[in-house]
């Protein structure tokens, strides 16, 4: 028997401005993400990569289709928990002003989570340790933090939130292999605890993802392996 | 339309004529340094005389037949006319800021004249038009400025944080937490040269209210206090105009759903 899904996407349309009139970026894309999975879509810039994430995050204004999280169709969870359990990591780590506890703790200060207790301090330096950031201290200006650094605190940040499943867009963009190898690492954890991941990448394949799925022209396929 | 008049020298066609040498000036080097500036300097220039000679003409014609319902005429159409200009300096402001900048201007100038007017100078009947119009251009024309500065901001803000506004929605944070930073930054843009003017006043500039009570020979501790209650009641009304614009339309670039709109996903209006 299939294990089921925790998260499905039936019929994604999304249509978009574009210069010579409106385009259909999505034309009915279906997906699903088992638990414990890592799934991988690639295909050319520009071919809606992003805007699918965005989609399933549930980030992108006029988008049609049916979504369901662990069986419950999306009308039934209110958006900000939505975004809360299905979490999209962009590609461009935001990093707010403030010390690097300050940005790991951020999502505790929103009002969605105001019932929850931040992580202490213990559980946020054993988490940077596990993506080799030991030596940055929770009080450094978050200013004076590297472009791989950047990226690895704000994995973090999205991972210590538990969402159920995690939206990566390019994570290992623009990072030398090292720091590239320890998100891998941590994307592999997520996943085997339970949680499933959607990557998208550029990059030739790091033999994580159990599935790699090609977008172009607004529609997706399986890449055979 | 020259000589004296109770104390006051009255400026005449030819003193008129002689100031607007100073900006033929400006436009020739505006032409010599290819600025462009010089339609928009004529523009301007007769904009200032038709406009300041109906207002007063306007103002004589009040202040002989004044009743309430022509004061408050009055004041609305002032309203009006800076809600648009506010609507031509925000280019890129969502649908929907004209109402918004209207209501908010129309709720802090009223308030602020009123009881400028009422409670501290004490003028009777409540609608005396020499006071009332004069006060209420001050307020107005002060909160305009602060208002479209800090709608120009906080819309142009938000665009250049789209993708911080992105992570922080994915996070889980309201439109409201995702757009505060742009919201106090531009409240902070609003009201900072009304802080400077005030930091200023009496030491780099006399201000044009208390330089043209004592112009018309009043005694200037006693323009001391009016242009006290003027400077404080600017500040109070583009503080309070500012946020009123700013809190009632940033909603307007997000979606029922706490998703911000970006440049790319908008219907342009």
């Amino acid at each position: 028997m299939c294990p089921s899904p925790l998260l499905e996407a039936r019929d994604l349309r999304v249509t978009l401005p574009g210069d010579v009139g409106p385009v259909a970026v999505l034309d009915g894309v279906s997906l699903t993400v088992p638990g414990g999975e890592v799934v991988d879509v690639i295909g050319p810039s520009g071919s809606g990569k992003s805007t699918l994430l965005r989609t399933l995050a549930r980030l992108l204004p006029g988008a049609q289709g049916t979504l369901l999280l662990d069986g419950q169709p999306a009308e039934a969870i209110e958006p900000h928990a939505w975004r809360c359990r299905v979490a999209l990591l962009p590609q461009k780590a935001a990093i707010v002003p403030g010390t690097v506890r300050d940005n790991l703790v951020l999502p505790w200060s929103l009002k969605a989570r105001v019932h929850e207790t931040a992580p202490a301090d213990a559980e946020l330096r054993a988490a940077l340790d596990r993506v080799n950031l030991g030596d940055v201290d929770l009080d450094r200006d978050a200013d004076r933090l590297s472009v791989g650094q950047a990226a690895r605190i704000a994995l973090t940040r999205v991972v210590l939130a538990a969402p159920e499943v995690l939206l990566l867009d390019e994570p290992d963009a623009n990072l030398d292999d090292a720091s590239a190898e320890q998100v891998r690492r941590m994307t592999e954890a997520f996943a085997a605890a339970g949680g499933g991941v959607v990557r998208v990448r550029h990059q030739r394949s790091d033999e994580l993802a159990a599935r790699r799925l090609h977008l172009e022209g607004g529609t997706l396929g399986e890449v055979a392996s | 339309m020259t000589g004296a008049a109770g104390g006051v020298i009255v400026i005449g066609w030819w003193q008129l004529a002689l100031a607007t040498v100073f900006v033929v000036v400006t436009g020739v080097i505006s032409i010599r340094l290819a600025l462009g500036l010089e339609k928009d300097l004529a523009i301007a220039t007769v904009r200032t005389y038709l406009q300041l000679l109906a207002l007063g003409l306007v103002l004589t014609w009040v202040i002989q037949n004044q009743t309430w319902w022509l004061v408050l005429a009055i004041l609305l159409v002032m309203t009006a006319t800076a809600a648009q200009i506010i609507l031509r300096r925000s280019p890129d402001a969502p649908k929907g800021v004209y109402v918004t900048s209207f209501a908010s201007m129309l709720v802090t100038g009223f308030v602020v004249t009123f009881v400028v007017t009422g409670a501290i100078i004490q003028v009777s009947p409540w609608y005396r038009a020499d006071y009332v119009i004069p006060i209420a251009g001050m307020v107005l024309g002060n909160s305009m400025n602060g208002i479209a500065l800090a709608l120009e901001r906080v819309f142009a803000d938000l665009d250049a944080r789209d993708e911080e506004i992105l992570a922080l929605t994915a996070l889980g944070a309201s439109s409201w937490e995702a757009a505060a930073p742009s919201i106090r930054s531009a409240l902070r843009a609003g009201l900072m040269p009304t802080i400077n003017s005030m930091a200023a006043v009496g030491i780099v500039f006399i201000p044009g209210m208390m330089a043209g009570q004592i112009l018309a020979g009043a005694d200037p501790l006693a323009a001391t206090g009016y242009q006290i209650v003027v400077m404080l009641m600017v500040a109070a009304a583009t503080a309070v105009g500012s946020m009123l614009a700013v809190l009632g339309s940033y909603k307007r670039r997000f979606t029922d759903d706490g998703v911000f709109i970006e440049r790319g996903m908008r219907v342009e209006r």
